[in-house]
């Protein structure tokens, strides 16, 4: 079961192998594959996540939820989907034509490409980059000109002081997102994702850095534009701020990027605090890639149960808590850390 | 301690969550109704003696009534609720004498086809003319015996004077 994935993988490499064509093409293939592998993950998961959003927020608030398509209402997100995609995409007569259209088509190629260094589990990330973090960082953060593409295409004022917001909140997260995560590289020395997990063999880091979590989860629900930093969305405020153009199909993807997200955020959180596929108490039994998962989905029932707790805060708020408060408090966090490890080295550890 | 607040908002959401859900799955479970709820209207047909005191009591002109007289008793042949008007105050009900008019505990008056919509309690056709000269003929004949039954005691008693 520990490595059911990795032998699929390697017993459709030595398929293609029989064939004996050249290795580029095997290179090619086994790509693919773990593309369509990724892809599935997310839309799969995505599908299941929007039907877990409206379960916990019915259970919050004292009622069911959906439960009438399909058994306990499984199929209520299918149905959804299926009706964004027979509806009619309405391009306003004022908007930018092409970036109007392509902003929605490229929101999901950041978290896609993400994906690509995530340690699913024991040797199972898709590329084992030695810069996974930094990868990470940078690829996730291109979602911000995205936003702010389709924010400006509107040609809407809403669109458009969502997009601001979009581009303020996200820049002013991002920096204490990375600030808490040198934290953990600091203690590794490593930026791959795979040998950060391994370092946490005897302790899991939330626990050697529970303030670098801390600001982590902050940031990451911040950076995921969820509640309570929604500003962009912010409904009551401005309609659906950047997405407030966007009919069927178009608004489904920005909708799936969320959601992709929220997952990638979570998986980082579990590689990256949270000891990945390593099992705790020894619970070996368990494979490592359903640990990870399991972590996972904790990191976004917590997510979930934030979104349906807290109010939305105010646009003042949210740049003062990320510039006065959790910038300074990830250089604390980083300056503590570093004298600790001088400390502890000195002292023989 | 700062940020207190926050947790226990996460454990008041939390607790929620827990707790067992009221919701009724109306068209599984349906709510069990109370004794004076305004439903749908029912007619006892014999019970009804046709004063048309409902119609006149209906504030919105809801309930449309046709009688026949036979033999000098009316006759009800058409009892219709036009409900779409209907704001279901009561007053025909409270103004029945007989206490025929009631309700129903089905509040499930959704209609697919709009001339679906009246309610019809009472739908009769009129009785046909030989009928109608049987009975009237018949009750005349009643009233004549029961004229001459008085009158035959009646001489008696006069006799008597």
């Amino acid at each position: 079961m520990e490595n059911i994935f990795v032998n699929i993988s390697g017993s459709i490499r030595e398929l293609i192998g029989v064939l004996g064509l050249p290795p580029l093409f095997n290179e090619a293939v086994m790509i693919t594959v773990k593309v369509t592998g990724i892809l599935l993950f997310i839309v799969l998961n995505a599908l299941w996540l929007v039907y877990m959003e409206r379960k916990v927020a019915g259970y919050i608030q004292c009622r069911y939820g959906p439960n009438r398509v399909g058994p306990k209402g499984l199929l209520q997100t299918a149905a959804d989907i299926s009706k964004l995609i027979s509806k009619e995409i309405i391009i306003p007569s004022g908007a930018d034509k092409i970036l109007f259209l392509l902003a929605p088509v490229l929101i999901f190629t950041p978290p896609l490409m993400v994906f690509m260094v995530v340690p699913f589990g024991q040797n199972m990330a898709a590329v084992d980059l030695n810069i996974g973090v930094f990868y990470f960082l940078a690829v996730a953060s291109l979602s911000t000109v995205i936003f702010w593409i389709a924010g400006w295409a509107s040609n809407n004022k809403y669109s458009l002081l969502g997009g601001m917001r979009v581009v303020a909140q996200m820049i002013s997260y991002e920096l204490p997102m990375v600030l808490a995560v040198l934290g953990v590289v600091m203690i590794t020395g490593t930026l791959n994702m795979s040998d950060i997990v391994r370092a946490q063999e005897n302790l899991w880091f939330i626990f050697a850095q529970p303030v670098a979590f801390l600001i982590y989860f902050i940031a990451g629900v911040a950076e995921c534009n969820r509640v309570p930093f929604d500003l962009t969305e912010g409904e009551s405020e401005i309609v659906a701020g950047p997405f407030t153009e966007y009919s069927g199909m178009g608004f489904a993807l920005f909708f799936l990027a969320e959601y992709t997200n929220v997952m990638l955020v979570s998986f980082m959180a579990a590689t990256l605090f949270l000891g990945g596929w390593l099992a705790p108490f020894g619970l070996t039994i368990i494979p490592g890639w359903a640990w990870m998962l399991i972590k996972v989905y904790i990191m976004i029932f917590l997510f979930m149960w934030l979104r349906w707790t807290y109010p939305r805060v105010r646009v003042d708020q949210l740049m003062g808590f990320g510039w006065k408060v959790l910038v300074p408090l990830s250089l604390a966090n980083i300056f503590i850390t570093g004298v600790a490890i001088k400390v502890l080295d000195k002292m023989g550890w | 301690m700062f940020g207190s607040g926050l947790l226990k908002g996460l454990a008041i959401t939390w607790k929620e969550m827990l707790t067992p859900k009221v919701t009724i799955q109306y068209p599984d479970e349906i709510y069990s109704l109370p004794d004076r709820f305004h439903g749908r209207f029912k007619l006892d047909k014999d019970a009804c003696i046709s004063c048309g005191m409902c119609v006149r009591a209906c504030p919105n002109n809801v309930i449309k009534m046709e009688t026949e007289t036979v033999a000098r008793k009316k006759r009800l042949l058409k009892y219709v609720m036009d409900i779409k008007y209907c704001l279901f105050c009561g007053f025909c009900v409270e103004s029945c004498p007989k206490n025929a008019l009631g309700y129903e505990k089905d509040f499930e008056l959704a209609q697919y086809k709009l001339d679906k919509v009246p309610l019809v309690l009472v739908d009769e056709e009129p009785l046909p003319p030989e009928e109608k000269e049987r009975l009237e003929a018949e009750a005349a004949q009643k009233i004549a015996a029961a004229k001459a039954k008085k009158e035959a005691s009646g001489g008696k008693d006069k006799g008597g004077e």
